[in-house]
């Protein structure tokens, strides 16, 4: 009976690694295509797909608006949720656990009806700037991942560091920068890494504040294999899921997986 | 010790604090010679964190001067002060090694990277971690994370060390270990310390002078030993060592003691109480011997446990339970005995009962 | 003392002032780019011509069509959710007992899916069921079939890609809690006489409770309100809430139609959220 128990245990943790990596091995495997079809590249392996990205139509403006977003929406989450979690973690604030709660809870909420939310929100307020209406849409979007982290990482943070940086000869800024930041940063990677991605990836919110101009990348993926799936899109896909790995990679030399499993779900 | 003293040290004068509506220190005075060894002792919330914190410049004092070699420090931040301070919870860097650690406040001096491997590789050997320099913190033992802390705050040569609760978080075999070690490796660089604590026993052990702290005022600052045989309060009697104690009435009084009722029978006191007072009467259990004497008094054995090297009986004296330790190799008396026991009159101390805790 | 009535906040408190001053940035956002909308979605959905109507509503809710693409919506959630907790629960106490490099794997081998796209793995999905795509291939030439199955646009098709996408969501608040147990406390319960089967039930079940809760509400609510996944594997074949989000918005400009399919769809995340903490308190365990 416990050798059935862990013979199950394992076949399921093999199966759903296995289920989980499949889709990632075929596409990268059909962006090395020789045929626009697909096809496993067992005669020959192609680069032609790769040379074909940058041809796409919007992809170059599309690319740069999903990195800008992404990239903005995480730094100033990242200053206004440590900020916040600080207050919440010190405990000198009243009510800190329901604004922990409430700073959560967009993770728990459908995307679409964010979007829609903020679409007629927008329009009966008159505000029309499509890019810093979905940067600020952003926000919503990453702030929680920042929140959670570094609520986890300040409830685990020992504010006598910042004492013993003083009674060392920091002043104050100094302290912050050379003792709180720096010891903190395991967290700050964690928060920077799920909030870029999740910036990064996000379709629901995003589709209902883009114009023809400002289109997003993962909106105009999906036009894309909407309209003409060829290898073209498994070559961009590849590409991005390279950089996710090259993400990862650095977030588990400096912090190590199991840790960001406790942290992140 | 009411004025600060030139010749001092470190000098506290006329220190209070309040938070809100709570007194945390009331009027304290405390001065150090240069190389002195001071531990403030105390219960929890008696104010002798927040006395270390006011010397480290992490609290400012409502009121009251601190000087520290011959400057005036009261108001001076945390980082113009020159302390080091060992935290309970060693507070070491985590994101740094051994030696970041070790070497942090004498790089924020500015001093050559020669100098500060040199002066890092000096506190790491007098605390024996030399080979630890290049360890990352989390690879460390407790023992070992309290050793970093400690050669972290001697790099800087500070004026002070002051230690809160260091030890508290070792286990006890290592923690008097440590002491004996602390003790002798701060003597060796001529290191002032304030060190504190609410363990007696290190505090007796590690210092030269003991200040017992209650309810945000030093009811004594004394050497162990004087501490110990002549303890200025109830409070200061309690917290230091064993002790048996009975209340009491003045009945008598004249030019060599007084006289006090208490439940168990009348006890001499060598000082002078008014007639009527109450007086708490008390002496050490190792005083007690099982025969007549000065002041005497009759119990029933509730207890007798053999411990080596002593002996402790636990007697009931009408109603109150009073514990004598006898030499180890002596006749115990039986359980349920009644026995005559008795103590020296140069041994007995009195106390108001007012002041009693 | 008149201060043990909950006084409101005091900002006189120089500490408290610096916390409440903290926090007030990620309030604000919470409360303008949050809060603000979604309640005016709420009133947006009981909006008809003439003011206030409940006709987006009725629609909503007793037309034959939109009753079924609510259920459709539950439908994907619940065997999402039932087939991410039979393979996740078991493979999660595998992943907490195994050591080192194994561990390091596996968890990257969640990671990794985790941190990729959905739309990455939506479109890998496209590639491995078409019918000229890689499972068909591969089955007709080791001659199991003779023409393709058809599986992309299909129920199936739709429960793979979700279970693919949703399984790590699982398995990670369940790994969490696991991997803190203490090994031995099967064993323990084993040593009081409890046999296999009752030392499940009565031990590991409940001490993990909190985790599988967890993970059972965040797949359970990320996959009732799921769009890619549904749009790119079965389409309009399997009309959702989502989709008819979208479409109401995106096509037919009906937005109180729209943000009355939002109220619904939010009232089943509010709900799981709602329930899950309930449960997940009367549960108690490790928290």
């Amino acid at each position: 009976m416990k050798q059935l128990a862990i013979i199950v245990s394992w076949a399921a943790a093999v199966f759903a690694c296995l289920f989980l990596l499949a889709p990632l091995v075929v596409i990268a495997a059909a962006s090395f295509s020789p045929t626009p079809v697909f096809d496993l590249p067992t005669g020959g392996a192609s680069l032609r797909w790769y040379s074909r990205i940058g041809t796409l139509d919007g992809f170059w403006p599309a690319l740069w608006l999903s990195v800008e977003i992404a990239v903005l929406s995480t730094l100033i989450s990242l200053v206004v949720g440590t900020l916040a979690a600080i207050a919440i973690t010190r405990g000198k604030l009243p009510g800190s656990e329901i604004l922990a709660a409430a700073l959560v809870s967009p993770l728990m909420m459908p995307g679409l009806v964010l979007g829609i939310g903020l679409l007629q929100y927008y329009r009966s307020v008159g505000f029309t700037a499509s890019w810093s209406g979905l940067l600020l849409a952003h926000l919503v979007i990453t702030l929680p991942y920042v929140a959670r982290t570094m609520i986890a990482g300040l409830s685990r943070f020992d504010f006598t560091l910042i004492e013993a940086g003083l009674t060392l000869g920091c002043t104050w800024p100094q302290s912050i920068v050379r003792v709180m930041i720096p010891a903190l940063a395991p967290s700050f990677l964690i928060a920077s890494l799920f909030s870029f991605l999740a910036s990064f990836d996000n379709y629901p919110v995003s589709i209902f504040l883009t114009d023809v101009r400002t289109k997003t990348l993962p909106i105009k993926m999906l036009q894309y294999i909407e309209e003409a799936p060829d290898p073209t899109i498994a070559a961009l896909s590849t590409i991005i899921l390279a950089g996710t790995v090259a993400l990862l990679l650095i977030a588990d030399r400096a912090v190590g997986l199991s840790r960001m499993a406790g942290t992140a779900e | 010790m009411t004025a600060p003293d030139a010749g001092l040290h470190l000098s506290i004068s006329n220190v209070s604090k309040r938070f809100g509506a709570t007194t945390v220190l009331e009027d304290i005075h405390l001065g150090m010679a240069k190389g002195e060894l001071v531990t403030l002792l105390g219960p929890s919330g008696c104010g002798k964190t927040t006395l270390l914190r006011v010397v480290a410049g992490l609290t400012h004092p409502d009121t009251g001067r601190v000087e520290l070699a011959g400057r005036d420090i009261t108001r001076a931040p945390p980082y113009k002060r020159n302390v080091g301070v060992v935290f309970q919870s060693y507070a070491l860097f985590p994101h740094l090694d051994v030696a970041g650690n070790v070497g942090f406040g004498l790089k924020l001096r500015g001093l050559p990277k020669a100098d500060i491997a040199s002066a890092v590789h000096r506190a790491l050997s007098l605390v024996h971690l030399e080979r630890y320099a290049d360890r990352p913190i989390r690879a460390l033992s407790g023992g070992q994370q309290q050793r970093v802390a400690l050669a972290r705050a001697i790099a800087v040569e500070p004026s002070v060390i002051l230690f809160d609760e260091a030890l508290s978080a070792l286990d006890r075999k290592l923690r008097e270990a440590m002491q004996s070690e602390l003790r002798h490796l701060l003597t060796q660089i001529g290191a002032t310390a304030i060190f504190v604590t609410h363990d007696q026993e290190e505090a007796l052990t590690m210092s030269d002078r003991v200040a017992v702290m209650y309810k945000g005022r030093i009811d004594q600052l004394a050497d162990p030993r004087t501490l110990y045989d002549q303890p200025a309060t109830a409070f200061a009697l309690s917290f230091v060592g064993q002790s048996l104690s009975l209340k009491g009435k003045v009945v008598s009084s004249d030019a060599d003691g007084s006289v006090v009722e208490t439940s168990a029978g009348p006890l001499r006191v060598p000082r002078r109480f008014l007639r009527g007072s109450s007086v708490i009467v008390a002496t050490r259990p190792e005083h007690v011997t099982l025969t007549a004497g000065d002041n005497t008094l009759t119990g029933t054995v509730v207890g007798a446990t053999f411990q080596g090297s002593r002996s402790l009986v636990e007697i009931d004296a009408a109603g109150t339970r009073l514990t004598a330790e006898m030499p180890g190799r002596c006749t115990l008396p039986e359980r349920g005995e009644t026995v005559i026991f008795s103590w020296p009159l140069s041994e007995t101390l009195s106390f108001s009962g007012e002041e009693h805790a | 003392m008149t201060e043990a009535m909950p006084a409101p906040p005091k900002l006189s408190d120089p500490e408290r002032r610096t916390a409440f001053l903290l926090s007030l940035p990620a309030a604000m956002i919470l409360l303008i780019m949050f809060i603000l909308p979604l309640g005016l979605l709420l009133g947006v959905s009981f909006t008809g011509p003439e003011g206030f109507s409940l006709a987006a509503y009725q629609r909503l809710l007793t037309t034959p069509h939109y009753l079924s693409v609510i259920w459709n919506s539950l439908k994907l959630a619940l065997v999402t959710t039932a087939l991410t907790f039979l393979i996740g629960y078991p493979a999660s106490f595998a992943i907490a007992r195994a050591r080192g490099g194994w561990r390091s794997l596996m968890l990257g081998c969640l990671f990794l899916p985790l941190a990729a796209s959905v739309i990455v793995k939506a479109f890998a999905w496209t590639i491995l069921l078409r019918s000229d795509g890689i499972i068909n291939s591969t089955l007709m030439l080791l001659g199991i079939i003779d023409e393709p199955v058809r599986m992309i646009f299909t129920q199936t098709a739709l429960i793979v890609g979700s279970a693919n996408v949703f399984l790590p969501f699982m398995i990670l608040p369940i790994f969490a809690v696991v991997a803190q147990l203490d090994p031995r406390l099967g064993e323990a319960a084993a040593m009081l006489g409890a046999n296999p089967a009752v030392a499940f039930l009565k031990v590991t079940l409940p001490v993990t409770m909190p985790g599988i809760i967890a993970g059972v509400a965040l797949v359970f609510s990320l996959s009732v309100s799921a769009y890619v996944v549904p749009t790119l594997l079965i389409g309009e074949r399997y009309p959702t809430l989502a989709a008819t989000i979208a479409k109401a918005y995106l096509l037919t400009q009906q937005p109180a139609f729209g943000a009355a399919a939002g109220v619904v769809l939010l009232s089943i995340a509010i709900a799981v959220v709602i329930l899950s903490s309930r449960f997940g308190r009367s549960s108690g365990g490790l928290s």
